[in-house]
């Protein structure tokens, strides 16, 4: 018999565009959980629908460091507010910065490195590399650079 | 229709520009409708808007005869989807235009497999454009499967041992 499973509330985090689209691909499993979701932009609401809930925290990177402060601060919000038990991302810096708060706050961590990043690991792969507990590439040649990647296929 | 997309987190006038340009000397038959982004350059020769909900990016995708944009991933992996001729510029981070060179890699990767055409500066685009007229995209065959299911077997494993 099937032993009874808690529901996982699970966090999806990622910018709108490409990193959130590889991430939907891959989370179709989505009665199964509490799922909600932290983006960018408004503009992809309508595709977020079947999610209970969406925060748009808008957009950050490394150019603007005041405006990914207040990123920061909003995630830091959120993640309090609906303690999830793991946080899933493919990127960019929202993904990052919500895995580390999600770590800190006892969620683990699920990392799919985009599969933009060919050559290397993205920037924000790297950083999140070292507190992740799953951690995906989507180029069989980037698994071979560290035992804790793994190659399993890709989102597109 | 020919669909033009550049994304919405940088400016890419280096392609909206030459796509402008082009089109003001009757460089195609079609109409064109853009998505810009924050772009600083308007263009004068067709309909552009800087973002698009994402039910109406897909329906432009579905709705046009090929598309031309940067190499990002959404519009790579829409273009799929829907089986469209994609022809891409690849962001340069020496423009200004992305935080790096990831969309020069994508590029060339997306190229050599055969599903979509590349134009590596504005001086190759014409032809490339040319060229994209009969272009037939190869069929790429989704491997989401195997990913999700690996989420799913550490999600089933991390609910049980919440459940313990």
């Amino acid at each position: 018999m099937v032993k009874h499973r808690r529901k996982l509330r699970i966090c999806l985090a990622a910018s709108a565009g490409g990193h959130l689209s590889q991430l939907l691909k891959i989370t179709e499993d989505r009665h199964s959980h509490d799922i909600f979701c932290i983006t960018t932009t408004d503009m992809i609401r309508t595709k977020l629908q079947k999610l209970d809930k969406v925060y748009v925290v808008g957009e950050s990177n490394r150019q603007h460091p005041i405006r990914t402060a207040k990123v920061l601060f909003k995630c830091l919000k959120v993640v309090l507010q609906q303690r999830p038990d793991v946080v899933i991302s493919t990127g960019a810096s929202v993904g990052c910065i919500t895995c580390y708060i999600g770590k800190l706050l006892g969620a683990k961590v699920v990392w799919i490195d985009s599969i933009a990043n060919v050559e290397r690991v993205s920037l924000s792969g790297r950083m999140v590399r070292y507190i992740a507990d799953l951690f995906l590439v989507q180029w069989p040649k980037l698994a071979e650079k560290h035992s804790n990647f793994e190659y399993v296929g890709t989102a597109i | 229709m020919i669909f033009l997309t550049v994304g919405t987190q940088f400016p890419f006038d280096r392609l909206v520009k030459l796509i402008d340009e082009m089109s003001g000397q009757n460089g195609f038959k079609e109409k064109i409708f853009a998505q810009i982004g924050h772009s600083s350059y308007q263009p004068r020769n067709f309909e552009s808007v800087p973002s698009l909900e994402s039910h109406l990016f897909a329906k432009y995708m579905r709705e046009a005869s090929c598309a031309i944009g940067h190499a990002g991933i959404g519009t790579i992996t829409m273009a799929l989807d829907y089986n469209k001729p994609l022809l891409v510029m690849p962001r340069l981070k020496k423009y200004g235009e992305a935080v790096n060179n990831h969309q020069l890699d994508i590029a060339r990767k997306f190229e050599q497999d055969g599903y979509l055409l590349a134009a590596y500066d504005v001086g190759e685009l014409p032809a490339k454009i040319e060229k994209l007229k009969s272009f037939v995209p190869g069929k790429r065959q989704s491997q989401a499967k195997a990913l999700a299911e690996r989420i799913s077997i550490f999600l089933n494993e991390l609910s049980k041992s919440k459940s313990n």
